[in-house]
């Protein structure tokens, strides 16, 4: 039993140990919970399926969910080819149709955008724990493309891996505000949401443009310029820097503001 | 059994010495550096979302350049000691079979927990001057990069033995790791399969290592935990341990 050169005492503990490899792998296997979607849910995009195998290989799911968020975001602020030409043309804001604009009132951020949904449905395949992009394309889908069944769609995909995400809730609550025409409904639906720091720019647009709306200006410009500090998107920058503008000719306005409560 | 450990200690400290002044070593810290840096670019592109990017694509460069490295170094590991002969002169003194593979094992270990941790410390740096703080979870996610590296190195290990070179034992092991990150998959195909064929799949899976257990860099901060932690402690030892057995089993059979 030398433990010399290996001696006659390694080779009989060979077996169980091989045994013992194959239960902690059964074990492993059949055992172990998988907090992912199955393969089957991720659906294929921009021919996009090796890539993806390649993701999963490799244990990159969360990284590639990043990648196609990255695109999601491009994507949406490139120019739609249909929409160029006369329709840009009657838009009611400079600058309408072009690239990367994203319009400041009403029509902000609309479009079609056909492979918007079926992006965003990718991104939370790949990694249903991305609340952030769900809530982006949840909101861009439902208050800016005027497409609230599929955001509904794809917020009830995403609470599918994370039921008890008050973010969502939250959000489907303001999509079914927003169908019912209750502006005010859907301002006090995104509240609390506008006090996470990571809140998605987009619904502080949403929510300062709906306070404008309303004529409680000193709410529009506080978002306004909390928008500021929280986002380094250049379009949604000078939208809020242009809105505070517009907003500080207001009467009373600078003065509650520079003096809160 | 102290003169057992002393040697594991001497050999294990002697080859981590000579991995880390390999220049191989240095070339892929750099490497990696460059990269994470690089990285920066792809964190802009992602607007508001620039910290996450950083930290996903930080830590993803960090676990592929370490196993490209650990691969590598567990594939020449032995048989570069056998062509410079050094092997002779260590074996020929009275240092245990088993303590000399334990110590070049550890050295392994070792060497790709220094180069995480250096390129941990660079990648902090760049989202420290981005402005961001520390990720949820990244000494977590780290850690769990390195078990899985642990894993695969021990089975690379194993397979220089028997593989013809190095190439032949990097894809061998390369085809482990991409296997051990599609249990979920192999489970979803072995649902469509049946008979025979569903047999020796499920068989065959129960031999590879399930490394999204350890994917904690996958599942990020919001994710549940695959696994208990004594379960994963307990897998872990067992992926250890099993293929450094093995390897003895070849490695007494060699002449020197």
């Amino acid at each position: 039993m030398s433990i010399r050169n290996g001696g006659c005492f390694y080779p009989v503990l060979a077996l169980p140990a091989a045994a013992l490899l194959a239960l902690a792998g059964q074990e492993a296997f059949t055992g172990a919970a998988h907090p992912f979607p199955p393969p089957s849910a991720i659906r294929e995009v921009r021919r996009g399926a090796s890539e993806d195998a390649l993701a999963l290989g490799l244990g990159l799911r969360r990284l590639a969910a990043d990648l196609w968020f990255i695109r999601l975001m491009q994507y949406y602020g490139t120019e739609e080819p249909e929409r160029s030409g006369e329709e840009a043309e009657e838009a009611v804001d400079p600058g309408h149709g072009e690239p990367g604009h994203h319009c400041a009132h009403e029509h902000f951020g609309e479009g079609r955008y056909p492979e918007f949904a079926s992006l965003a449905r990718h991104i939370l395949a790949l990694d249903p724990y991305f609340t952030n992009a769900g809530l982006y394309a949840a909101g861009s889908l439902a208050f800016n493309m005027n497409r609230p069944a599929e955001a509904v769609e794809l917020l009830n995909e995403a609470l599918l891996y994370r039921p008890k995400e008050w973010k969502y809730l939250t959000l489907l609550a303001a999509i079914g505000y927003s169908r019912a025409s209750d502006p005010s409904g859907v301002l006090a639906s995104i509240e609390p949401l506008l006090n996470e720091p990571d809140c998605p720019v987009m619904l502080r647009q949403l929510a300062a443009f709906l306070n404008k709306k309303a004529g409680r200006y000193r709410t529009a410009y506080l978002i306004y310029a909390s928008m500021l500090t929280t986002t380094k998107d250049r379009f949604y920058l000078e939208n809020a820097r242009r809105e505070m503008a517009r907003l500080e000719g207001k009467p009373d306005l600078v003065e509650k503001v520079r003096s809160p409560g | 059994m102290t003169e057992y450990l002393s040697s594991v200690r001497n050999i294990a400290a002697h080859s981590l010495t000579e991995n880390y002044r390999n220049r191989f070593f240095a070339l892929f810290v750099v490497f990696a550096g460059v990269l994470i840096y690089a990285s920066l670019l792809a964190g802009v592109m992602a607007v508001d979302e620039e910290a996450r990017v950083i930290a996903d694509l930080g830590l993803a460069l960090m676990e592929l350049i370490t196993l490209a490295y650990s691969l590598l170094a567990a594939a020449s590991s032995i048989s570069r000691e056998v062509e410079t002969k050094t092997i002779y002169l260590v074996l020929s003194r009275p240092v245990p079979r088993p303590a000399y593979l334990a110590g070049r094992a550890a050295a392994l270990y070792g060497a790709s927990a220094l180069m995480l941790a250096v390129m941990a410390l660079i990648h902090l740096s760049l989202l420290y001057f981005r402005g961001f703080g520390v990720p949820a979870l990244y000494a977590q996610a780290v850690f769990f990069i390195w078990c899985k590296l642990l894993i695969i190195t021990s089975a690379a290990f194993f397979v220089s033995f028997f593989s013809t070179s190095v190439v032949s034992t990097v894809t061998i092991s390369a085809t482990l790791w991409t296997l051990g990150h599609f249990t979920a998959e192999a489970k979803f195909l072995l649902t469509r399969t049946s008979g025979a064929p569903a047999a020796v799949l499920g068989a065959a899976s129960w031999f590879i290592p399930n490394l999204q257990l350890f994917n904690a860099r996958d599942l990020g901060a919001a994710a549940p935990p695959p696994a208990g932690p004594w379960f994963m402690a307990a897998y872990l030892a067992v992926w250890l341990a099993v293929p450094y057995l093995f390897s003895l089993l070849m490695f007494r059979k060699k002449e020197f």
